[in-house]
């Protein structure tokens, strides 16, 4: 007690008692960063407060065009989670994020390699095949929406040819969700390929001479010790996408609208949906908070895989 | 053999200048006689700047052509605002729902309006239209199709819309559709083929396309999983199996989508889609059914009756001049088909801070001179004035060889059409349940347990 007495009592005294000149430069100087940087944190707390907004209107019947909104806890929860369409969001949701973020890791390090390699044609396709990444979204989904056309698309055409088909593309439930997946493979795995490239461009030519000279093959080389190098630029992107992915909506609005029945429903686009369609907002809402709990989780264990795998690789 | 073609483009080119030219004289005298009876002052607002939102139409066309008359009328600037079809909506709900004075009139369908009158987002318009300083003694507002006003008049009760004609008036017809099917009468002649009148003979009729033309869709319907694709084919002939969406038991409101009509109903409805439908019936909106029609791949399409229309104008479709007309199928046994109407009608927007301007706007164009040069010109097709279709410069138009059956199938069709849906506040959400339904069903789901299910969720939200 007297120990805290003490304290307070200096600090009181360290406050009124005049500053002595480098301290009051100091002080000047911490308002100034102070002053510098309240600006991001206004706009940081602006986001904040829209989030929690959101938050709050999940809490809400909040109905658009209906003028009495009662707060109603966590009502809009509790009927999410009791029915089947939610769980099969949150299914649709997972299984959609998961398969785009793996199977882009796995063509975007082939592509890396065959780039990072001195092969003349993949130095011509270098600049082509980063095109997908710069086409909006939007655009994307309705020319494969065109392409995919069970009677008049190209793809349907083009398998004809080989005696394949006709396949029903995003017209099915069945294929809906593998359809949209390829989508997303085809505008993305851009991003892995040119993140990986940089990850294989840092790798010194001593590391691979130096295993070349302990007479490891190409494969082994490319296992033992390009792949170990470039897995913190693999999660990094796995993050970036991952939470890309789940918050997903143009590709899948823009194609199949959560369709056919709700194959492929996802959180985003359910949320959209249910808020401006249905106008129901509170219940689009609680599927947007629930949307968002799920990205940051995902986002977290990527986050440490990737914390782990760079400490590994220091 | 060329100088024939040459002869004939020839004479079609100056038919259609003729047509064409006839058109504008008459639009231009027709709007002129707007300001020339005129019982208001139409300068009153001169000066104001307005904004009128609609949907990329060919109904927007016909007013988009005529607004420098109204801007010299008046003096009141109208800048259009035209968005493709679902942009707007989502568009409109946002706006109009957040009270933004951006847009002054919105063009709108009555379905979604029920969904937006209960936040007293629309402006009611029965003083506008009672407002002898206001309104035009020419204006004639009993001149709209009865069916039309009547659904367009309800009153907000304890967030709820009431139908009845002690409401108020919410927007004002412009155009309108009528449900109808639309077919090639050159295929289904050449095949023997007669226009089904039921569903088990649509069916019949698909299979038997499906051998004698293999190239060729029997159908087109709208199927994606929203409303649009309910309130054309769906409602229409599911109302002749005797389903309804809403019913009153008990003294409480429920739903009928689960009773045994309803089942009968999505049984064959679902099996029609099978037989008749292409696989891509989940992703195909209107603009889907409009494309087969005018690229010629589809022999018959239940939806819109104009849709048939602008591809029966020369030059306009592959099948120009072969698309005609019938009512929609009905219910085997059933006594007569019914049609769902859709209207496109305008409404103000409550939170509009120059609602004199925006109401000369909608009176203008609502007028019986607009909308008679706007069908004149290929455009307005279904007018909701009775008045247009007493009128000689629309009928010769209208009923010129090439638009076949046109006329006579509308005022047919129109004598039975009526809304379909029972007017609600939370119309979106139990229409697009149901259209999920639907295409869980045409993708293998039972019927009636999908649609007990679907009973469920609508009763959950009641």
């Amino acid at each position: 007690m007297t120990a805290l007495s003490t304290k307070v009592e200096s600090g009181l005294k360290s406050f009124v008692a005049p500053v002595p000149v480098d301290r009051n430069g100091r002080r000047r100087s911490e308002l100034l960063s102070l002053l510098v940087v309240a600006p991001a944190v206004l706009i940081l707390l602006g986001f904040l407060l829209l989030f929690f907004y959101g938050v709050w209107q999940s809490l809400t019947d909040l109905r658009l065009g209906r003028p009495i909104i009662h707060f109603v806890g966590f009502a809009n929860y509790l009927a999410l989670f009791r029915t089947a369409s939610f769980w099969n969001n949150v299914s649709v949701t997972l299984v959609y994020a998961s398969s785009v973020v793996v199977i882009e890791a796995l063509f975007g390090v082939a592509l890396a390699k065959l780039f990072a390699s001195q092969v003349r044609c993949a130095e011509i396709f270098r600049p082509v095949i980063l095109l997908p990444l710069v086409l909006p979204p939007m655009s994307v989904a309705l020319m494969w929406t065109t392409m995919m056309d069970p009677q008049s698309g190209i793809l349907n055409y083009l398998f004809s040819l080989i005696g394949l088909g006709p396949f029903s593309w995003i017209s099915s439930p069945q294929t809906a969700l593998a359809s949209i997946i390829l989508i997303d493979v085809w505008t993305y795995t851009p991003f892995f390929t040119l993140i990986i490239f940089a990850g294989l461009q840092g790798i010194t030519d001593d590391i691979r001479e130096a295993a070349r000279i302990n007479g490891a093959k190409s494969w082994a080389t490319f296992r033992r010790i390009e792949l170990p190098l470039v897995a913190p630029y693999i999660l990094i992107a796995a993050v970036f996408r991952l939470i890309e992915s789940f918050n997903q909506f143009d590709i899948i609005f823009g194609t199949t609208q959560g369709g056919p029945g709700n194959s492929t429903s996802v959180l985003s686009v359910q949320g959209y949906i249910t808020a401006f369609q249905n106008l129901n907002f509170g219940r689009g809402a609680a599927l947007m908070v629930v949307n968002w709990l799920i990205v940051l989780a995902g986002a977290m264990v990527t986050v440490r895989a990737w914390q782990f795998v760079k400490r590994r690789v220091s | 053999m060329k100088m024939r073609r040459t002869t004939r483009g020839g004479n079609l080119k100056r038919g259609l200048k003729l047509v064409l030219g006839g058109a504008v004289i008459t639009a231009a005298a027709l709007v002129a006689g707007v300001a020339g009876a005129a019982s208001i002052d139409w300068k009153q607002f001169q000066g104001t700047s307005i904004t009128w939102a609609y949907d990329i139409h060919p109904y927007a066309d016909a007013v988009v052509a005529q607004l420098p008359e109204f801007e010299k009328l008046t003096g009141i600037k109208v800048t259009p605002e035209l968005y493709p079809d679902d942009a707007y909506w989502s568009k409109l709900t946002i706006q109009l729902t957040t009270k933004s004075p951006a847009w002054d009139v919105i063009g709108i369908g009555i379905q979604p309006a029920w969904d937006l009158t209960p936040g007293g987002s629309l402006e009611p318009l029965d003083g506008y239209i009672k407002n002898p300083k206001l309104t035009d003694s020419d204006y004639d507002y009993g001149d709209f199709f009865p069916a039309l006003r009547k659904a367009l008049t309800w009153k907000n009760k304890d967030g709820q819309v009431v139908a009845g004609d002690d409401g108020q008036i919410w927007a004002i017809p412009h155009g309108f559709e009528n449900i109808q099917l639309m077919y090639r009468k050159d295929i289904l002649a050449k095949d023997g083929l007669k226009v089904p009148e039921t569903l088990p003979e649509m069916i019949a009729t698909c299979t038997a396309l499906k051998k004698a033309e293999p190239g060729v869709t029997p159908l087109v319907v709208r199927g994606v999983r929203f409303w649009s694709s309910i309130h054309t084919a769906a409602i229409s002939i599911a109302k002749s199996y005797g389903v309804s969406d809403f019913v009153v038991k008990d003294g409480k409101l429920d739903t009928g989508l689960d009773s045994p009509q309803s089942v009968a109903f999505h049984t064959d409805y679902v099996a029609m889609i099978k037989a008749c439908a292409p696989s891509s019936f989940a992703n195909d909106n209107w603009y889907q059914v409009v494309d087969g029609l005018s690229s010629g791949r589809a022999v018959m399409a239940i939806d819109s009756n104009m849709f048939g229309f602008w591809n029966d104008v020369p030059g306009k479709a592959a099948a120009s001049g072969q698309i005609a007309f019938a009512p929609p199928p009905r219910a085997p046994g059933a006594k007569s088909f019914d049609s769902n109407i859709w209207i496109w009608s305008l409404a103000m927007n409550a939170a509009s801070q120059k609602k004199g301007a925006a109401w000369l706007f909608m009176q203008w164009a609502t007028s019986k001179e607009v909308d008679l040069a706007g069908a004149v010109a290929g455009k307005l097709v279904n007018s909701p004035r009775a008045s247009t279709w007493d009128n000689k410069a629309w009928i010769d138009y209208a009923t010129k060889a090439e638009f076949n059956n046109f006329v006579p199938t509308f005022k047919t069709v129109q004598a039975q059409a009526a809304l379909a849906f029972t007017p609600r506040y939370g119309f979106g959400e139990a229409m697009n349940a149901w259209a999920v339904s639907m295409q869980q069903m045409v993708n293998g789901a039972p019927v009636e347990p999908t649609l007990k299910a679907l009973a469920e969720q609508i009763r959950g939200s009641l």
